[in-house]
């Protein structure tokens, strides 16, 4: 297939935290808000003359300082997020959105916020209160942290418009961004789909780490050219995957199980477009304000294991069973990166729920924040894609039988 | 030589008085509950017949139902565990004399006395065999261990058993070696090893069956990490019985979302009347509840006296007790109350006539984070080796307001305020406020020379705030000992290496001797 035209800028835009195209949102006025969990409600991020940038760490090598500080027990992500803050790398915020989602991101924040690693003035860091099941009073609580913690805290330190109108605003950039990436992502259901998965996961980690409103238009130039794009005549994958698990914001993981040949179809991680990059769908009958209804959503459509209750432990399973046979998947891979106590007991469960009840074959894998060199982690894959590929054979064989 | 034989005669009589200086010796080799302290003639009775009582109560215990408890002995790997009961007391209680070995006594006696209880009532509901009695097995609630017990007080037909309590969590503290099959069964299942053990033991027990069955209903809870919040989809796919998942708020200081907190209860009370059949009583609650504030109101006079120069109670004796009572019993019992006033007169006498809390007390000790659970009586050892005296545990300085017991209103708010910040949340949830500014207050307050910091390695809540501790330490001039631990697992430190840690420091930094030199380094590796 030919190139996508913004692929290499794209790429180099996330050889950094803070890119250029933050350095020109902040030029103009606009205040950089840094997350970096689902949790934390992106639309509210981008309301009035904020924007959000979902924080990662490209590159990341020693994080001895952050170890110091968190051990060498902590998840290598929340260590290199702070890594980065103690180099310098974070400056740019004008605030760190945290949520009190899992235990390890919040002492990351609490590290940046007592050890004062940001330099901005007026910076701060909020800590909000995420529930763990999807009731009528959850989403009150949640809606009360994100109005209280997030919101009001914008409103009066840096006198952002919150109010009703400018949220219905953040809501429309982010559904219109969204139905881009939904497009796009619907694409990777075809057989010999014009796009591959490393692909779209730089386009989605863009729209996460970039200022939207400065990367619309190229995405919806993107969109048109990948709705043109001719495929090569035979679909390139040896097989089709869903990824499933704890964070991944490191392209060099993605390219490395496609190097092997698998197709990533469904991005369901952290960081991923399932979910993240649907539309959100209001209703204008409801009761509801609008804060809660985009707090309903969320909890809602949120897949991460710490929601403990029954029916959204079932959904988990059911959504990867969903997706498999909606992307037409050959395998599931469970990942968790090391150290993630959610995704560490939930991938040692769900892997063999999906392989024992529902028929998938699995890949289950925990993996270094930054995956590029790891042998060990190539060779898995290679075998995993080897042994859906003889699956695949054997099958056929029968079916003529 | 007249001189000799009178420094002779003078230390024997000393001896018969006081017992053994050093002890080192009852540690060494196979199983320490073959020998006994002596501790001088007349503490040694005070030992011995109290020995006797906790023998007299797992008998009292067996006698209950004595096919279904010794069938439970084949059964369940945990349950021949609970013969080392006594050993375990004589490990929290060694070189106590006086006062305070009374005190450790009667509140571990209580301990036992519950414990037997909640045995008892698993064994002769258990269906397993298809001999259980079902009458009492859909009157049993089953919580999640790290649930609080005050709720059943509304429910006074109704019994309520920490699932885990039995099978893993109190066992661990008895027998050191008893959660290595959970933890290697679910790690040979997929989960990693670096979780924290008590999830991981709580699932490994469930995969190898080690749960009796019973109960009408199950309360998870997401109480107190992340790891436990996890382990609940596991055990609920083995209890297959309705769960009710219990979560309070993180952030719960915020009373913004108190009503969170309240909802859930009224949701949980709901549930259990819903799976049971009984209706919620608020006279029973509130009666119960009273119960549960006159304790807390002698828990709050041990607290004020350990602050004072001439503290009563010290280690795993104080802080147990006060977990057991804040959290498992909920002021339920009657007899928790009782052992309760027992305890504090005594208390009040040493204090009045101003008693030292042993014989060689010389530092003041606040420890801090998450307790081993394989080295539990680890501050009897700090006292007996280096005259460390624990005045106080973080986890047992948990809500030290009373409940409300006349509104229904403002009962469920205190309900979710208690429940919210029940043991070890306070280093789990929260925030750093709770666990980082605490501890130097708390230091202040009981004019600590010493904090013993447990670094629980698998916690991660609180190593990710090591390095803070760390500094603020040093920036105070504050004696802050690292102590090394894995909670149920000595494999990956175990208890020789965290005395290691603190005689390192002791020897090194504070240039101190041990006042019992044979305690200094023994192994006991392969004991209870």
């Amino acid at each position: 297939m030919k190139d996508l035209k913004h692929m290499i800028y794209f790429e180099k835009l996330l050889e950094n935290t803070n890119n250029e195209l933050i350095e020109q949102a902040r030029s103009e006025g606009k205040l950089a808000l840094g997350y970096t969990c689902f949790s934390m409600i992106e639309v509210l991020l981008n309301i009035d003359k904020c924007f959000s940038v979902r924080l990662r760490a490209p590159n990341t090598g020693s994080m001895d300082i952050a170890t110091y500080y968190m051990s060498n027990y902590t998840c290598e992500f929340c260590r290199a997020i702070l890594e980065r803050c103690f180099e310098g790398g974070m400056n740019f915020m004008d605030a760190f959105c945290a949520v009190d989602a899992c235990a390890m991101m919040n002492r990351c924040a609490e590290n940046i916020e007592l050890l004062d690693l940001v330099p901005n003035e007026k910076f701060f860091v909020t800590h909000a209160d995420i529930p763990y099941k999807v009731e009528d009073f959850t989403v009150r609580h949640y809606a009360v942290q994100m109005r209280k913690r997030v919101l009001n805290e914008l409103r009066d330190v840096y006198g952002v418009d919150t109010s009703d109108e400018a949220l219905r605003d953040a809501l429309n950039r982010h559904n219109e961004l969204c139905a881009i990436m939904t497009e796009i992502g619907d694409l990777r259901k075809l057989d010999n789909p014009p796009i591959t998965g490393y692909e779209f996961h730089v386009l989605n980690l863009i729209t996460y780490c970039c200022p939207q409103y400065l990367i619309i238009d190229k995405l919806r130039e993107t969109l048109e050219e990948i709705k043109n794009r001719k495929p090569d005549p035979k679909p390139w994958y040896k097989a089709r995957v869903v990824v499933v698990g704890s964070e991944i914001d490191d392209l060099d993981l993605i390219r490395l199980i496609e190097e092997t040949g698998a197709f990533v179809v469904a991005d369901r991680f952290c960081f991923g477009s399932i979910p993240g990059r649907e539309v959100i769908e209001i209703d204008e009958e409801s009761d509801e304000d609008l804060l809660t209804q985009i707090c309903r959503h969320y909890l809602e459509v949120s897949e991460c294991p710490r929601f403990m209750s029954s029916e959204k432990v079932e959904q988990r399973r059911i959504t990867v069973d969903r997706l498999a046979r909606e992307y037409n998947a050959d395998g599931v891979i469970y990942e968790q990166i090391k150290f993630c106590d959610f995704w560490g007991f939930e991938r040692a469960l769900a892997s063999h729920i999906q392989a024992e009840e529902y028929g998938h074959p699995v890949l289950s894998i925990d993996r270094p924040y930054s995956a590029k060199s790891s042998g060990q982690l190539r060779t898995r894959m290679q075998a995993f894609v080897e042994s859906l590929e003889i699956k695949k054979i054997q099958k056929a064989k029968e079916a003529r039988k | 030589m007249k001189q000799k034989i009178k420094n002779k005669g003078k230390s024997f009589v000393e001896w018969l008085k006081y017992g053994d200086k050093e002890i080192g010796h009852l540690y060494k080799g196979g199983l320490a509950s073959t020998r006994r302290e002596f501790r001088g003639v007349k503490d040694t009775m005070v030992d011995y017949v109290n020995w006797l009582k906790i023998w007299g109560v797992m008998m009292a215990f067996t006698s209950k139902a004595p096919y279904k408890i010794a069938r439970g002995f084949f059964t369940y790997r945990w349950m021949p565990s609970y013969l080392g009961v006594p050993a375990f007391v004589d490990r929290n209680s060694m070189g106590l004399r006086g006062n305070m070995l009374k005190i450790c006594h009667e509140n571990f006696r209580r301990v036992v006395e519950a414990g037997t209880v909640y045995i008892a009532n698993m064994m002769i509901a258990d269906t397993r065999f298809g001999d259980g009695d079902e009458e009492l097995s859909k009157k049993i609630v089953l919580f999640d261990e790290m649930t609080m017990s005050q709720i059943m007080g509304g429910f006074p037909n109704l019994i309520g058993i920490p699932y885990q309590l039995m099978p893993v969590f109190l066992v661990s503290e008895i027998d050191q070696l008893i959660c290595i099959p959970y933890i290697d069964a679910i790690e040979s299942f997929g989960l990693p090893s670096d979780t924290c053990p008590v999830p991981t033991s709580e699932a490994g027990a469930a995969v190898l069956d080690a749960y009796p069955l019973m109960g009408s209903c199950f309360i998870a809870s997401t109480m107190p990490c992340d790891g436990s919040v996890m382990a609940s989809s596991y055990q609920e796919r083995r209890f297959k019985i309705p769960t009710y998942p219990l979560c309070f708020p993180v952030r719960y200081h915020d009373e913004d979302v108190l009503f969170s907190g309240v909802e859930d209860i009224k949701g949980c009370i709901k549930f259990i009347e819903e799976h049971t059949g009984e209706k919620w009583s608020w006279d029973a609650y509130f009666e119960n509840m009273k119960r549960y504030n006159e304790e807390l109101d002698l828990e709050m006079e041990r607290w004020a006296i350990n602050k004072t120069n001439y503290p009563q109670i010290f280690g795993s004796t104080s802080a147990l007790y006060r977990e057991f009572a804040y959290q498992i019993d909920g002021g339920l019992d009657p007899r928790t109350l009782k052992t309760y006033k027992k305890v504090n007169a005594i208390m009040e006498d040493g204090y009045e006539k101003r008693l030292p809390i042993t014989r060689h007390h010389r530092y003041r000790a606040i420890v801090w984070s998450c307790p081993s659970h394989y080295y539990a009586n680890f501050p009897s050892w700090l006292s007996a080796c280096w005259g460390i005296t624990v005045l106080a545990d973080m986890e047992m300085l948990n809500y030290d307001k009373p409940l409300n017991v006349e509104d229904e209103d403002e009962a469920f708010k205190d309900l979710a305020r208690v429940y919210s910040r029940m043991v070890m949340r306070k280093h789990t949830n929260g925030g750093y406020e709770n666990v980082l500014p605490e501890l130097w207050k708390v230091v202040e307050e009981y004019n600590a020379d010493i904090v013993i910091m447990y670094q629980h390695v698998a916690c991660k809540t609180m190593v990710g705030l090591q390095g803070l501790f760390d500094e603020q330490a040093r920036e105070r001039g504050i004696h802050l000992i690292w102590v090394p631990h894995d909670l149920m697992d000595p494999r990956t430190v175990s208890r020789k290496e965290m005395r290691q840690s603190v005689n390192r420091y002791m020897e090194a930094v504070m240039g101190a001797t041990p006042v019992d030199p044979s305690l200094v380094d023994f192994d006991d590796e392969r004991t209870w």
